[in-house]
């Protein structure tokens, strides 16, 4: 009596010897990389560094995911949180909320993951170029738009102006703390950052993100990154329709339950659309007509 | 392929010889009920079955089903199929199975599904027996069953059987078969198209009005609510449901604490956990917390949402929900009529 797991119950009798017909790609095998640097930038966050373990670069567009896990204990579905214009290496963020993400947050340097991707649909980079982007991350929707953030600054060249907002809850949330000194004094992004609470050694922009919008003027033709969340969508695009911006030119960046990664398991799902294949970058416009979308 | 006749005698020939042949799945009878499971006495295979507890998709996506096993440092996948004969399924399976086939292979295939589903040998039979909740009469009616690979009648002194593939036709050797008479299909002909108007329920509307008018309710939160008041969120409308195909994915580990798998299970939009998110430090966003957006995701995900792709509705009427429902509340024909009702 074969059986099609180990688990103990039993399932529908199959028979017989087979074998070597496992032809075609496994799509859940994974891949092995390499921890290459860990960073702890909040007390519930860690930042790494990887390579595969093939020395291969991983081909990727911003705002792909990656399923990342460890053998035993699970699967994560996280956005790519660094450009493909640095080909060597990439970078993830992880929050220990779970069980995998407690044991992904527990390796160190040298240790190594399983990734399966890139998955989904990143950002359609040829809508971007030769316009002003505006990127809008709250908390830790700043890991996966990271990923456009440095591809803009690598290729700045290719893009008009750069405008960044990022909202923490307070100053210890905040992310990639040496990203953020440099867009501080930088000329290539005007970046503008707040937290909802401030702390006594604050002396930056107290307020949800939505303050940020009038310190600066948002050109018409901007072409505009939401990701933060939940909450955050509604009342951001509600500020971009104040300026006028048109729904094709917003893209938002949703996060679900994205167990599989590959448009079957249904637990992404938001009316017809699955986020992990069909995203989980979305115009506004296509999925404004989706009630479970925002 | 061609269409052959059996008579009554020589197919528990046939039979015994299949299931000494083959590995045979089929409808047998179980505690008062009937369950597809492995035939190896050809006198427990029940043609004369209404509707089985499970639908047959369980012989290509088991109940739970390892995907990748891993050693210690070392991964590699497990896809093994076995060939094995589907025997006996009713044609509204057949659509079902139609439609799984698909939807795992669309958008990358997953070979954990197709391969299983590949080397099996479908057999489809007619209907003898009608279930009380079946409706397969009046819904998808613009869907065809196909996939199968040979169609089984029952007439008068035997059995037609119209071979569809070379996997329907290898069968053939097994028993004393002879070409079918033209009127002996024509009874066949004649007994399918009978037993389509037997089902004691009947969706009034067709699948494009009933699309149409279900996307457009989906604002109306009051009648969600209503019609999902009485739901236990328990999932088992989905379990029995022979096109849901989701499922969850687990790690576990064997008692050498080195090996282990990675193993999918069958999972129910219904349930409350299915789409929620933990955002840490305790906190979590269910994105379909009530009942309601459950229930209507189901109703919507069969009536409107996969029915560009499939051709039709992702129903197809074998009532299996609307039985195993505790509540009483799953029966897509009534919370269709309901919808409609509201909608005109």
């Amino acid at each position: 009596m074969k059986r099609h797991c180990s688990c103990g119950v039993s399932s529908m009798a199959v028979h017989g010897e087979s074998g070597g017909r496992d032809a075609g790609a496994n799509l859940f095998l994974p891949r092995k990389a390499v921890i290459l640097r860990v960073e702890q930038p909040t007390t519930m966050e860690r930042h790494f560094t990887l390579r595969l373990a093939d020395e291969t670069p991983l081909d990727f567009e911003p705002g792909q995911i990656l399923e990342v896990g460890l053998m035993g204990y699970g699967e994560i579905p996280l956005g790519l949180a660094s450009s493909p214009t640095r080909r060597n290496t990439f970078d993830i963020v992880v929050r220990s909320v779970g069980r995998v993400s407690q044991a992904i947050n527990r390796l160190q340097p040298g240790d190594s993951l399983l990734i399966r991707g890139p998955l989904g649909k990143g950002f359609d980079l040829a809508m971007f170029r030769g316009h002003s982007v505006l990127v809008v991350a709250g908390g830790i929707g700043l890991c996966p738009t990271r990923s456009l953030i440095q591809y803009i600054l690598d290729r700045r060249e290719e893009f008009q102006r750069f405008t960044l907002f990022y909202g923490a809850r307070d100053p210890q949330q905040q992310l990639f703390l040496k990203d953020l000194a440099e867009w501080r004094g930088s000329k290539t992004v005007e970046y503008f950052e707040t937290v909802d609470k401030g702390d006594p050694g604050w002396r930056g922009n107290v307020g949800v993100i939505t303050i940020l919008f009038p310190k600066v003027k948002i050109d018409p033709g901007t072409k505009v990154v939401v990701c933060g969340p939940p909450i955050m969508f509604k009342f951001v695009i509600r500020e971009l329709a104040k300026l006028g911006i048109p729904h094709e030119d917003i893209f938002v960046d949703l996060e679900r339950r994205m167990k599989c990664g590959v448009g079957k398991c249904g637990h992404c799902q938001i009316n017809d659309k699955y986020v992990c294949t069909d995203g989980p970058v979305f115009s506004f416009a296509e999925i404004k007509t989706l009630e479970e979308a925002l | 392929m061609s269409d052959y006749f059996i008579n009554e005698k020589d197919f528990g020939d046939f039979l015994k010889r299949l299931v000494r042949a083959r590995n045979v799945l089929g409808p047998k009878a179980k505690r008062g009920h009937f369950v597809f499971g492995r035939i190896e006495n050809p006198e427990d295979l029940r043609l004369d079955y209404d509707v089985t507890i499970l639908p047959p998709k369980k012989a290509f996506f088991p109940t739970c089903q390892d995907l990748v096993r891993f050693d210690g440092d070392q991964v590699s996948g497990c896809i093994d199929p076995v060939d094995q004969v589907l025997f006996g399924v009713h044609f509204y399976d057949v659509k079902a199975i139609d439609m799984t086939d698909l939807l795992f292979a669309e958008r990358g295939e997953d070979r954990n599904y197709t391969a299983n589903r590949q080397a099996a040998t479908i057999v489809a039979s007619s209907i003898q027996s009608v279930s009380p909740r079946a409706f397969w009469g009046s819904v998808g009616k613009e869907v065809e069953p196909k996939g199968h690979d040979a169609f089984l009648t029952k007439v008068a002194r035997g059995y037609v059987y119209q071979s569809r593939t070379p996997k329907g036709s290898a069968l053939l050797e097994l028993g004393k078969f002879r070409k079918a008479e033209a009127t002996e299909l024509e009874a066949a002909r004649k007994a399918d198209e009978a037993v389509k108007k037997k089902c004691p329920e009947t969706l009034k509307y067709g699948a494009a009005e009933v699309a149409k008018k279900v996307r457009a309710a989906f604002p109306d939160e009051k009648l969600w609510e209503r019609l999902s008041e009485r739901c236990f969120s328990c999932g088992s409308c989905n379990l029995v449901c022979p096109t849901c195909y989701c499922f969850d994915v687990q790690d576990h580990w064997n008692v050498d604490q080195r090996s282990g798998a990675r193993t999918r299970y069958w999972d129910a939009c219904l349930t409350s956990e299915f789409s929620k998110v933990s955002l840490g430090a305790g906190n979590s966003e269910n994105f379909r917390e009530s009942r309601g957006e459950r229930f209507r995701h189901r109703i919507l995900r069969k009536a409107s949402y996969l029915n560009e792709k499939l051709g039709g509705p992702a129903c197809v009427g074998c009532g299996r929900c609307a039985a195993a429902c505790t509540a009483d509340i799953a029966d897509p024909v009534k919370t269709i009529r309901e919808v409609m009702e509201a909608a005109s």
